[in-house]
């Protein structure tokens, strides 16, 4: 049978909708206008315009207005298949054609008419059709949709209302009533829909969730029936709790989901117990009864519930270690488990949670069936090796010969990564685990089909390699690296001899002739670099080699790139200052980026990732240069400022201020929002009242504020000569015409406003403003700090008391935040009793700046000796000051 | 195809079973009443909203099963009449006579319909029903006919009726008229 459909399958070309062509297929809607309609013609031709749309074929807007109303000559036919296929079309090109309300009149009669086949349909079409103005007119349908009888029609006015409520939140808030009694409704699905409703009309209300599932849980004996509602109201009790915080053991929210575990349904049950487990601040006594529910689900007949425990008790083993070990007797029953995804995520748990004398039974286990699972469960098991390394340094060897084997195997990128990440972790976190780590990987690297990663590798080795015992080992690897393979890999190979060049002296001539050869490469890149790093380590000057290859300096390459294009087109005969380019935005370690090989990698010499750090400064420079009016401040943009806020949030108007410093002017960005849906603004501008030295340039004014928008007025300054008045404070007013306009349509009433003003707060200028962070590694600051003076720095110092500073943390990082820069080498402070900031900047314009405060525990709060050393005298004195 | 057969047909003097009328007007002239009220199966909608967009109607009256596209009549959604125009067999335009302020409004509606490209050059039939005859300052509709300067109008047949919504009162004349126009005519010329 199957080989009979096969051949008849191939000689229709298989798919019959593979060759479609849009215009013949538009041509054929043409169809539609006859008299009388034919519904097993136009039926075909629907579908083929459904698929087309899906398979992302576009449709101009005439294109699909003609369609559309050809579309609509079709209820003209009473034929079923071809209406619902007319609703479905309608539902498609809603977004595309224009006048879609013309079927407006037609789908709510089909709605509220007796045919129920059309009804439910409809009322999807016509909610689709249907935009915020128009929903007046089918407010009252949509009314009697949500109480009807028919669960498909309820169900279905009461999901299109969750759509609607996007776009037109205030009228669905009306229909509370109506959802209110579908939630009485028999049907399972009704139920669940109106309580998503409801749910979701007062969800910004903390106090009305509160009532609505303290109502529904109370008596819920009679009045919930659906299990998929029950599941919908564990979340959202679960959501408040968490939100609500404190001690769950009185709360009935608590009880509630309690209860649920005794609930008839699985579904349920499964859920309540999920809920329990993966909530916060709870104590083992609380959480046993879920856990005893996913003991008896591992030890189901079904695998879909065995599966689901499984997995629930996977997530939650770091978090309530103790949940997991009270299963583990039915974990251990699981690893032999007909069904393979049951069976690795229990041993993953069991190695989360076990003992150091079980992983070596474990791993054997694992490693009988790894091949046969997929990717997506390796990475799993991967993960769980990762957490197993940290936790017992000492089986390092036995996990990283089995990730080694792993690392043969075939597999896909992400699978491979994370393996690398897991050794690159425990290579870093484990110091014994250093050399056999390296060695794998230079194994691994030999024949590995992922560029991404042979870069990573190559770049780690570069890094670690030289501070091993034997450096000269992985010279071979990395060598073999540039004779085999593509260009891009070839480059960061050359980069990382490099760097073992100029770390390991007795090692640099065998460099240098590799480098030599390296020159004659068939690639730009690969050459450049080559020549590059072989002049500046042929030069064998110590602190060259520093600053250029070990160290390289942090500049912003996209300003960097801007500035000199700048530089020549203007062809001025002054000598390019390196320092008016803003330095690199520091990398600070998130979440995201901790994962990433080299986590002391903002010093990064891969190729592959500097494209990536877009700073901030250079993605605004870039908006600015499309502001009119803001092109012409002379230098470059150097440091943005956090956003402030000038006004109190939920009031009339809404303004934010972003301080942008330029070498010799500060802009202020004024982000105003008009919350008033009954006022149009007008040439609405601030007016800020400079203090001494300041001189306004230019203001910027926005000339048309509608409700809802935010826009950006603009003020130029320019910074007073004495710096000693640039840290100030400037008084600020919102200025503008108002003009009353309908609410629902924007159109003012009247042509002419009245002027208004509003007070904003004061926009504080500070000395952060002024000074943007540049990252340095203790070693280089140090280096810095010492030679400073000989650099012709001055210093200014000064020692400060910092009363009513609880702790040392508190102070440190007041501190930092007030000077808005990165402290380098900064280690756990929590139990010391002193510590050393060392805070390295660039002063705009270009001149740089060290900064080191030693703050330490008084009797009366902390004290600080603050510590400025700086190109520029006044530039030190200012910020000592502004400390003060 | 069913151009041609329809044509073979009135060549045998049979009759045109199904035709496609378009109904328009201004707001509030009274159409989708007269559409509830030919359908005359016992399912009428008690109360008639204004329409969005268009209403797809069907009844049958003597021989013939009318296909009506009842299209709203609001300012705001006029223009998109005309894109039903093209397959029309014939035109009910719905005045409401009680409404002396926006006869110059109907009017120009009038002018521009018979302007259309679309219309221009084909002969089908136009009923005018000059609705809301039981008002009582509703004109009359020989004075509308005068109003509306019906007697330019050359290249097509068409006749007023003052009818009444409501009652039914003069609908029955008109649509006979109507009927009549639409079998004997080559609408596909």
């Amino acid at each position: 049978m199957a080989i009979k459909r096969d051949k008849k399958e191939e000689e229709d070309g298989g798919n019959m909708f593979q060759n479609l062509d849009k215009t013949s297929v538009l041509q054929d809607a043409r169809t539609f206008n006859d008299t009388p309609v034919n519904p097993r013609k136009c039926t075909p031709i629907l579908t083929k315009i459904l698929f087309l749309l899906n398979q992302g074929e576009q449709l101009g807007t005439t294109e699909a207005t003609e369609a559309f109303f050809a579309m609509t000559k079709l209820f003209q036919s009473k034929n079923p298949v071809l209406r619902r296929m007319v609703y479905l079309g309608i539902k498609e090109l809603s977004n595309l054609a224009e006048d879609v309300i013309i079927v407006t009149s037609s789908l709510t009669k089909d709605m509220t008419g007796k045919e129920d086949l059309y009804r439910a349909a409809a009322i999807r079409a016509l909610c689709s059709i249907t935009d915020a103005t128009m929903l007046q007119t089918i407010e009252r349908y949509m009314k009697q949709a949500i109480v009807d009888k028919n669960p498909s029609v309820a169900s279905a006015a009461l999901v299109s209302s969750l759509h609607m409520s996007k776009t037109a939140g205030d009228v669905v808030k009306r229909w509370v009533n109506e959802a209110q009694e579908a939630l009485n409704s028999d049907n399972v699905m009704v139920q669940y829909h109106a309580l998503g409703l409801l749910y979701h009309i007062r969800k910004t209300d903390r106090l009305a969730v509160n009532k609505l599932v303290a109502r529904l849980t109370s008596d819920r004996s009679n009045r919930l029936k659906s299990p998929f509602a029950f599941c919908m109201l564990i979340r959202i009790a679960c959501k408040q709790l968490e939100k609500d915080g404190g001690d769950y053991s009185d709360s009935p929210l608590f009880g509630f989901v309690e209860a649920c575990l005794r609930h008839k349904n699985e579904t349920v049950t499964y859920e309540a117990a999920a809920a329990m487990v993966n909530l916060r601040n709870t104590t083992a006594r609380q959480v046993s009864p879920a856990v005893s529910v996913l003991q008896l689900f591992c030890n189901s007949s079904k695998p879909a519930l065995r599966f689901a425990a499984v997995r629930t008790l996977n997530k939650v083993a770091m978090t309530h270690p103790p949940v997991v070990t009270s299963c583990n007797l039915d974990l251990e029953n699981l690893i032999t488990d007909p069904n393979r995804s049951i069976a690795t995520l229990a041993i993953t748990t069991l190695l989360k949670t076990g003992a150091e004398s079980a992983v070596d039974r474990l791993m054997k286990q694992i490693a009988s069936f790894v091949s046969e699972i997929s990717d997506e469960f390796k990475i799993v098991v991967v993960q769980a090796i990762r957490a197993l390394c940290l936790k017992f340094p000492r089986k390092h060897n036995t996990l990283m010969t089995f990730l080694s084997a792993m690392l043969r195997d075939e597999g896909g990128l992400e699978y491979k990564a994370s393996i690398a990440d897991t050794i690159i972790t425990i290579i870093e976190d484990n110091p014994d685990a250093k050399e056999i780590g390296l060695a794998h990987l230079c194994e691994f690297i030999e024949d590995c089909e992922h560029v991404s990663l042979a870069v990573r590798i190559l770049h780690l080795l570069g890094k670690e390699g030289p501070k091993t015992i034997q450096p000269s080992r992985y010279i071979r690897f990395i060598y073999n690296r540039v004779i085999l393979e593509i260009a891009v890999i070839r480059a960061a190979a050359v980069s990382a001899l490099a760097q073992f060049g100029s770390l390991c002296p007795d090692l640099l001539p065998n460099i240098l002739v590799l480098l030599a050869r390296c020159q004659m490469d068939t690639d730009d890149e690969v050459r450049d670099r080559a020549t590059y790093y072989h002049y500046i380590l042929s030069l064998q000057e110590k602190g060259l080699i520093f600053n250029y290859i070990v160290d390289p300096m942090q500049i912003c390459l996209v300003t960097l790139e801007k500035s000199l294009a700048q530089q020549v087109q203007e062809k001025s005969s002054t000598k390019f200052d390196l320092k008016s380019v803003p330095p690199a935005a520091v990398v600070t370690m998130t979440e995201d980026t901790a994962k990433e090989p080299v986590p002391e990698g903002s010093i990064s010499t891969v190729p592959a990732k500097a494209p990536l750090i877009q700073s901030t400064v250079s993605s605004y420079a870039e908006k600015l240069q499309n502001v009119p009016g803001l092109q012409s401040i002379p230098g470059v943009l150097f440091h943005v400022s956090e956003p402030v806020e000038l006004t109190e949030s939920e009031t009339e108007y809404f303004v934010t201020c972003t301080k942008l410093a330029f070498p010799n002017h500060l802009v202020l960005q004024f982000e105003c929002k008009n919350t008033l849906s009954d006022q149009l603004l007008e040439n609405v501008r601030v007016q800020v009242e400079a203090s001494e030295g300041y001189r306004v340039v230019k203001e910027i004014s926005i000339p048309r504020l509608p409700y809802n928008e935010t826009h950006n007025a603009y003020v130029i300054l320019q910074f007073p000569d004495q710096l000693a008045l640039t840290v100030t404070n400037f008084g600020a007013t919102l200025r503008f015409i108002v003009k009353d306009c309908d609410p629902t349509t924007g159109i003012p009433d009247a042509d002419d406003g009245y002027d208004d003003d509003y007070m904003l707060e004061d926009v504080e200028i500070s000395i952060s403003d002024q000074i943007e962070k540049i990252s340095m590694d203790k070693e280089a600051f140090d280096r810095a700090w010492e030679t400073a003076i000989e650099d012709g720095f001055t210093e200014s110092e000064d020692t400060f008391n910092l009363p009513g500073m609880g702790s040392l943390e508190q102070a440190v990082t007041k501190v930092v935040k007030f000077l808005s820069l990165e402290p380098t080498g900064l280690t756990r402070i929590a139990d010391r009793s002193s510590v050393m900031l060392c805070m390295p900047g660039m002063f705009r314009g270009g001149i740089e700046v060290l900064i080191r405060a030693k703050l330490a525990v008084s009797n009366n709060g902390v004290s600080m000796q603050f510590t400025v050393k700086s190109a520029h005298p006044e530039v030190a004195e200012l910020i000592c000051a502004a400390v003060g | 195809m069913s151009g041609f057969f329809s044509r073979l047909s009135a060549l045998f003097g049979l009759k045109k079973k199904s035709v496609k009328v378009i109904m328009v007007g201004l707001n509030n002239s009274g159409k989708s009443t007269i559409v509830s009220l030919l359908k005359s199966d016992g399912d009428k909608n008690s109360e008639i909203v204004p329409t969005v967009g268009l209403n797809i109607e069907h009844f049958r009256y003597q021989q013939v099963l009318f296909t009506m596209f009842d299209m709203s009549g609001q300012g705001k959604h006029r223009y998109l009449w005309e894109r039903y125009y093209k397959n029309c067999d014939g035109i009910i335009f719905v005045i409401d006579s009680s409404d002396r302020l926006r006869l110059a409004v109907a009017k120009e509606e009038l002018n521009l319909l018979l302007k259309h490209p679309d219309l221009s050059n084909r002969k089908i039939p136009i009923l005018f029903l000059a609705n809301k005859m039981d008002v009582r300052e509703a004109l009359s509709s020989v004075k509308i006919a005068n109003a509306f300067g019906l007697e330019k109008i050359k290249d097509k047949p068409w006749h007023i009726f003052a009818t009444s919504a409501l009652t039914g009162e003069g609908l029955q004349n008109g649509i006979e008229w109507f009927t009549e126009q639409l079998s004997q005519g080559d609408v596909y010329t």
